[in-house]
């Protein structure tokens, strides 16, 4: 299959599954001219969803999974409990080589799992890096693009400063991708800007970004920083990171409840928030993480795209599409080239060592269930 | 396309002239006296089904009306189908909806391709634009179902299949012709039809002439749908099991395999033809095999029957001198692989079709082509 990129998308993962995710695998097909989609799932259902789409029949095609992981369920029991789960044998027709990417709506947990558990990692990255999106003040990339990416969110529990610099490099070369930001700005989060602020882990990373990589690296950040949209790409361990993205969801719910609230409550309020309906119709066209169809998993030999749990048709569609850009721009080999080259400047200085290190924990959040992580 | 005398070339180049021009219809010659019916007749649209013709905008049929013959693309595998149909003395007849004008240069790009026929029919649209009959201009149904009638009333085979498109009414009229010529549509009810299709007193008329005429049998089994707007399968659905639509031509030989039309060696041609034009890959073509078997269109057994008749194939020399395939068992083995990935479960068959109400299919593709004007499509 020369030039053909095979993209492999679990279709019964996700709340509005098989449906919007069969939807939008249909517009992808029409769209993508250079690819081939995998359709893993229920083939009885897939094959009675397939033929209500516009689709292109030679660039869709089904491969029957029996049974799928339902997304409240725990992720290590999941798939423990079903071996023949969508999820496990897309991330299985990904490792033995018959697709070239992955993508899923559905429980992240189980996902994120399923590729550790089957794929490898990239020579030079120790761990991998779930990123999410989040839309900010600042415009970035040829693109314009609203959103910064924040990484990790909950792949790892916690990080040494060698894992938060291979996430920066994960990081920046994704955002030069898919949000087309020749530089993007990279930042560790931190309890203050100064070069000294944060963990042994931060601040050992910190002196290594600006030492050994050609990262754009703008320093520390803190968390206010990240809805001004001070960085592009915000770099930090997973624990931090799921805090950060559950709470930023959080303020996010709790200001739309808010104006709802105020809407009813005073006639005065509901007409100044019709006058701004227009403006704030714009806010979420310019914020609609749908258009951004999902975030990655990085570090391993081939990319991941997990899309939100609640994503439409067309939000696996853009998933789909963000997937074929990190394949036909070569994600991965970027990663592992700009890593292998950070790996050589780093011989020639001395070893990073940090308290944190040590006590780095070694197993991954999700393979302990210790943590949901939640991908934008 | 018999060989004429100079005498006879002379004595018809009036009426060619007038052809030619537009001035005059081009009414098929049908069999010669004394020859035998044909078994099996294709009847083939040319926009969107044999031709990549894009026409949805003015300046896409602008730059289809000053293309010239080489520059005109067929769809891939569109070639090999017909030249393989063509074979064992099967009949060709192209009803085209472009305008007569065309007849030249639509003529030259077929012999480019080794295309050869026994009627071309285009339509006649400055005879329409003289006499003022502007519903005729884009009516589909006034002008396609008459020359089909008159062309079997010319030579009646026992089989006929047919090959239209997605872009227009074709599987309408197809259906329609197909039910008229066995019977199943009365006389009464092609009337309506044509009410509601909007065609001319005259033009009814002389429809319902012809539909009285024509020699009645059941003889279309197969009409095949080439989905060239990559509309959804399930329209098609209520046409029945006959109606095939198909997303490329491969999908097609497939089928035509299964009714035994076509040998496995036909087939392979076929799929050479498709991958020559850079446009599809020989997974492309696996997938293409399963969409039709989870579409109940072809069964599993008909497949794997395929693969083993294609091995033949392959061993007496058809993958000859192309080296730059891999070993046929490789390829063959890449299909099964494809077919096995549907898991264990059958699709369901395809419901027999229920009488179809032509009226309200005909008002239903009027009210389609208002919404895609509107829509700019």
């Amino acid at each position: 299959m020369t030039g053909m990129h095979r993209i492999v998308v679990d279709a019964m993962g996700g709340d509005h599954a098989p449906e919007d995710i069969v939807h939008g695998a249909a517009e992808a097909s029409l769209a993508l001219t250079s690819a081939e989609i995998i359709l893993v799932g229920d083939a009885a259902e897939l094959g009675r969803l397939l033929p209500r789409m516009r689709h292109d029949g030679a660039r869709v095609r089904v491969h029957h999974a029996p049974t799928w992981v339902e997304m409240d369920e725990k992720p290590a029991e999941a798939l423990a409990a079903k071996p023949e789960a969508s999820i496990v044998i897309a991330a299985d027709l990904v490792a033995r080589g018959d697709g070239d990417a992955l993508v899923s709506a559905g429980n992240t947990g189980a996902s994120v799992l399923a590729c550790a558990r089957r794929w490898t990692l990239l020579q030079g990255v120790r761990r991998a890096a779930l990123a999410a999106v989040y839309p900010t003040e600042l415009r970035r990339g040829e693109k314009d693009d609203p959103f910064s990416l924040i990484l990790d969110v909950g792949a790892t529990i916690d990080a040494t400063a060698e894992d938060l610099v291979g996430f920066a490099v994960m990081g920046s070369a994704y955002a030069k991708l898919v949000s087309q930001n020749r530089r993007p700005r990279v930042a560790l989060l931190s309890n203050g800007t100064e070069a000294g602020k944060g963990p042994p882990s931060v601040v050992a990373a910190h002196a290594a970004l600006v030492e050994t990589t050609e990262l754009n690296f703008i320093g520390n950040i803190e968390g206010l920083d990240i809805p001004r949209g001070v960085a592009d790409v915000v770099v930090t361990s997973g624990f931090v990171g799921n805090v950060v993205l559950k709470m930023l969801e959080g303020v996010s719910e709790t200001v739309v409840r808010l104006a709802r609230y105020a809407h009813k409550e005073r006639l005065a309020w509901r007409l100044g928030l019709l006058a701004l309906s227009s403006a704030i119709d714009q806010l979420k066209s310019i914020t609609d993480w749908q258009q951004y169809g999902g975030a990655p998993l990085l570090g391993f030999t081939h990319p991941f795209i997990k899309a939100h749990g609640r994503s439409n048709a067309h939000a696996v569609t853009n998933a789909i599409k963000v997937a074929h850009k990190a394949l036909a721009g070569n994600l991965c080999g970027n990663i592992a080239r700009t890593m292998a080259e950070l790996d050589e400047r780093s011989s020639r200085r001395p070893r990073m060592t940090s308290a944190s290190e040590s006590g780095a924990s070694e197993a991954r959040a999700s393979e302990s269930d210790a943590s949901e992580p939640g991908a934008t | 396309m018999r060989s004429r005398s100079l005498l006879g070339r002379m004595t018809t180049l009036p009426s060619r002239l007038g052809q030619r021009l537009g001035l005059l219809d081009h009414i098929p010659d049908g069999l010669p006296p004394g020859a035998s019916p044909p078994r099996h007749t294709f009847r083939w649209d040319l926009d969107k089904t044999y031709l990549r013709t894009e026409f949805d905008s003015l300046a896409d049929l602008a730059r289809s009306a000053v293309e010239t013959a080489a520059d005109k693309q067929a769809y891939p595998g569109a070639t090999s189908l017909l030249r393989a149909l063509r074979q064992d003395g099967h009949r060709i007849c192209i009803v085209s909806g472009s305008p007569t004008q065309m007849r030249q240069v639509l003529a030259a790009k077929l012999a480019l391709d080794g295309i050869a026929y026994d009627e071309f029919v285009l339509k006649n649209n400055l005879k329409n634009l003289l006499r003022g009959r502007f519903r005729s201009l884009r009516a589909q149904i006034p002008y396609k179902l008459p020359a089909m009638l008159q062309s079997r009333i010319g030579a009646a085979a026992t089989a006929e299949t047919l090959f239209g498109d997605d872009a227009e009414a074709d599987a309408i009229i197809y259906c329609l012709y197909a039910d008229l010529i066995a019977g199943r549509v009365s006389l009464q009810d092609l009337e309506r039809v044509l009410t509601a299709s909007r065609a001319y007193d005259d033009d009814a008329v002389r429809i319902l002439d012809l539909a009285r005429r024509v020699p009645q049998h059941d003889a279309v089994n197969r009409l095949f749908i080439h989905l060239d707007r990559r509309s959804a399968p399930v329209g098609f659905m209520h046409y029945g099991p006959r109606l095939v639509p198909v997303f490329n031509y491969f999908q097609a030989a497939l089928v035509l395999y299964s009714d035994r039309v076509l040998s496995a060696r036909q087939v392979i041609f076929v799929a050479l033809e498709m991958l020559d034009s850079g446009q599809f890959e020989l997974g492309h073509l696996a997938t293409s095999v399963q969409d039709v078997i989870r579409r109940g269109r072809i069964t599993r057994e008909v497949a794997l029957q395929l693969s083993a008749e294609a091995n033949d194939a392959a061993q007496s020399g058809a993958l000859s001198g192309r080296s730059d395939l891999p070993p046929f068992e490789q390829i063959a083995e890449a299909f099964r692989a494809r077919i096995r990935e549907l898991g264990p479960s059958d699709p369901a068959p395809v419901e027999p079709a229920s009488p179809l109400d032509y009226v309200r299919l005909v008002d239903e593709e009027h009210e389609h082509r208002r919404t895609r004007r509107r829509h700019g499509h």
